[in-house]
Order: C-alpha cells, then sequence, then structure tokens
C-alpha cells in the first residue's frame, strides 16, 4: 500500500497552524538575514512578507484562507498600537526646551509631506483609493494601516508604502542633509523621523543619541497627528 | 506583571472602541486608546512597571504583527501594476522634498530660538 503523501501534504497545508507557522519562521530568517547583513533593504517586515507570499503562491493557498489562520496576530495589533503611547509619552518629556521650534517644524512638515504626496499622486494620475492609502505614507506603520483604512484606503497597501518611503528616507537621508547644511542632530533626527518614521528612527540613531531621540519623538508626534487630523481633514473635503 | 499590564493596554483599547462608537466615528478606536493612555500618562506623571514592560515586549514584535496584513497586498498586484510610475514618482519625490524642507526648518528654528535666548 502506498502512503498517501498527497493527503498529509494538504493535511499539513491547510492546517490552521500553518499560516501561523510560517508567518514566524519567515520572520526570524529575515530578522536574521538582517542582523548580519545590516543592509537597509532588508526590512524584516519587507522580506517576510515576500517570503509568505512566496509559500502562499507555492501551495496554492488564497489569501482570505491565510488571513484567517493569522487572526491571532492581528487582533495584537490594536493593543501595540495604544502601547504606542509610552515611548511617545517618554520622548515628549526631554524636549520641553525646543518645544516651540518642534511644534511648528512638525505641523508645516507634516501637512506638507501628506498633502505633496497626494498632490503628486494625483497630478501622475493615480486613482483614488491609491491616493488614499498614499496619504498616510510617513508614518509607522500600525497607525497608517488604520488610518488608511479610515479614509477610504486598504491596509496592507499602506503598511508597503510606509516601507518603500522608510527605506528611502533612510537611504538618502543624511547624505541629502549633509547637502543642505543641516548639521544640528535635532534638526536631522526630527527630518528623519517626519519623513521615514522607524526607519528613520533606527538610522538617526546611528548618527547620535539626541539625533535618535528626537527622531523617535519626531516619528510618534507625526503618527498621532495624522490619525487625529488625516481623517477630520478627508472627512471635511470629501 | 506582564499580564497586568497588557490588561490595561487591552482596557484602553476598549474604551477607544466605545467612545469611536459613540462619539468620534471618524478616529480608529486604537487610535483613541492611544490618546487616552497619554492623557493618563501625562497626569499620573510616570509610566507603571507593568506597563512599561507590556508595551515594551508588545512593541518589540511589532514588525512580526505587521506581516500578515502586509501579505494582503498579493491581492492588489493588479492595482500597483496600473498605477505603479504614478506611485513610485510620488513617493520618492515627496518623500525626498519633506526631507530637506523638515531638515531645514527646524535648524532654522532652533538657531533663532538661541538668538532670542542670548539678546532677551
Amino acid at each position: 500500500m502506498n502512503p498517501d503523501w498527497q493527503g498529509a501534504l494538504d493535511a499539513v497545508v491547510h492546517h490552521p497552524l500553518f499560516g501561523i507557522g510560517i508567518t514566524l519562521g519567515a520572520y526570524q530568517l529575515a530578522v536574521a538575514a538582517y542582523d548580519k547583513t545590516r543592509w537597509i533593504f532588508l526590512q524584516p517586515v519587507l522580506v517576510s512578507m515576500l517570503l509568505v507570499i512566496g509559500v502562499l503562491l507555492l501551495c496554492g493557498i488564497h489569501y482570505p484562507e491565510y488571513r484567517k489562520s493569522t487572526e491571532i496576530l492581528n487582533i495584537l495589533l490594536g493593543p501595540a498600537t495604544v502601547a504606542l503611547a509610552v515611548p511617545l509619552y517618554l520622548n515628549l518629556r526631554r524636549i520641553r526646551q525646543l518645544f516651540w521650534p518642534t511644534f511648528t517644524t512638525l505641523v508645516i512638515g507634516g501637512v506638507f509631506a501628506t498633502v505633496a504626496c497626494v498632490a503628486l499622486g494625483y497630478w501622475f494620475g493615480a486613482e483614488h483609493m491609491i491616493l488614499m492609502t498614499m496619504a498616510p505614507k510617513s508614518v509607522t506603520s500600525p497607525i497608517a494601516m488604520l488610518v488608511a483604512e479610515q479614509i477610504g484606503g486598504v491596509a496592507a497597501l499602506a503598511a508597503v508604502f510606509v516601507l518603500i518611503t522608510g527605506v528611502l528616507g533612510a537611504i538618502f537621508g543624511p547624505a541629502l542633509l549633509d547637502r543642505f547644511g543641516v548639521t544640528s542632530p535635532e534638526a536631522r533626527g526630527m527630518s528623519l523621523g517626519v519623513t521615514a518614521h522607524a526607519v528613520g528612527t533606527s538610522v538617526a540613531l546611528q548618527e547620535s543619541d539626541e539625533c535618535g531621540a528626537f527622531a523617535a519623538l519626531a516619528m510618534s508626534l507625526m503618527g498621532v497627528a495624522t490619525a487625529v487630523f488625516l481623517p477630520l481633514a478627508v472627512s471635511v473635503i470629501a | 506583571m506582564l499580564l497586568r499590564g497588557l490588561t490595561w493596554l487591552v482596557l484602553f483599547q476598549l474604551l477607544g472602541t466605545a467612545i469611536n462608537h459613540l462619539l468620534l466615528p471618524m478616529l480608529p478606536g486604537p487610535i483613541i486608546g492611544l490618546l487616552l493612555l497619554l492623557a493618563w500618562l501625562i497626569s499620573r506623571g510616570e509610566v507603571a512597571q507593568p506597563l512599561s514592560e507590556a508595551s515594551s515586549s508588545l512593541l518589540r514584535y511589532l514588525p512580526l504583527l505587521l506581516v500578515p496584513p502586509a501579505v494582503g497586498v498579493m491581492v492588489y498586484a493588479k492595482d500597483i501594476a496600473a498605477d505603479f510610475w504614478a506611485i513610485v514618482g510620488a513617493l520618492v519625490l515627496s518623500c525626498l522634498l519633506t526631507l530637506v524642507l523638515v531638515g531645514v526648518l527646524m535648524q532654522k528654528l532652533i538657531h533663532r530660538q538661541a538668538a532670542r535666548k542670548e539678546q532677551p
């Protein structure tokens, strides 16, 4: 009697734990690759995403099935978003002296980042759904995903746009800031944090502690400001 | 200790969901929860040990939590392909412009504040 290889494979591949299994595996591989190479293109989320998509296509699993089996990870995203309040609070205490420069820059820079991206996208002929997904691209991913969904975009795409923006900012940011004579660590950190969120913050931390602190602060302030004002602005305009 | 902090986070999110439903339909529940927690921390003036433990453990694994929703791109491959150059152009240009604007502006404002302090 032949063993039922096909049946066994199906049982494994369609087991409710399979989705979680490949996600955990892919993520650890991606983190190991990033730690080893320190190559900024190898953002763990981006690499794990590609690995998981590859496995799903190979096994012929559709996205809804994968989504359902990873529901448990998804449920934790809410409390993780709430938890962002803790680093924001710790950073807020550090900037009392430079409150007004930080605040002014955040308002002008944040509005500019969002408006410029949507206006350019519109001008280049992107459709409405894509525009609404690109609007929160300068914000840390959980917030961007929530906001994109709220204003008529797509959470999954938002996560990818956020990553692309972060990697771009991290690669070109330091050189570009040098060229324009931005030398103060506070200003460099602020710039990296507002545009390139978490990826930019990790680059800023490599420059100096002070630069990193401002990047972390800028990232969390920008996140909260976008989360609060972007849906409001869209509901007023639309 | 970890569980107690996690309970607080969940409570704040549920509270946020209730407020989202009752008063603020345009803000997502977790964001309202974040704002409430921030307000609570500011009024307390410190971060309690269980809360800081739970939040740092959750945030350490934040990238992992983001993988499943990001995999959803596979469903939208066609939409991305249709607008590919518009997306790339808008993302690259706005990212680089913002980077320079924010850096230069912040540096100017810091210098101005420093100058004002020197000549009262």
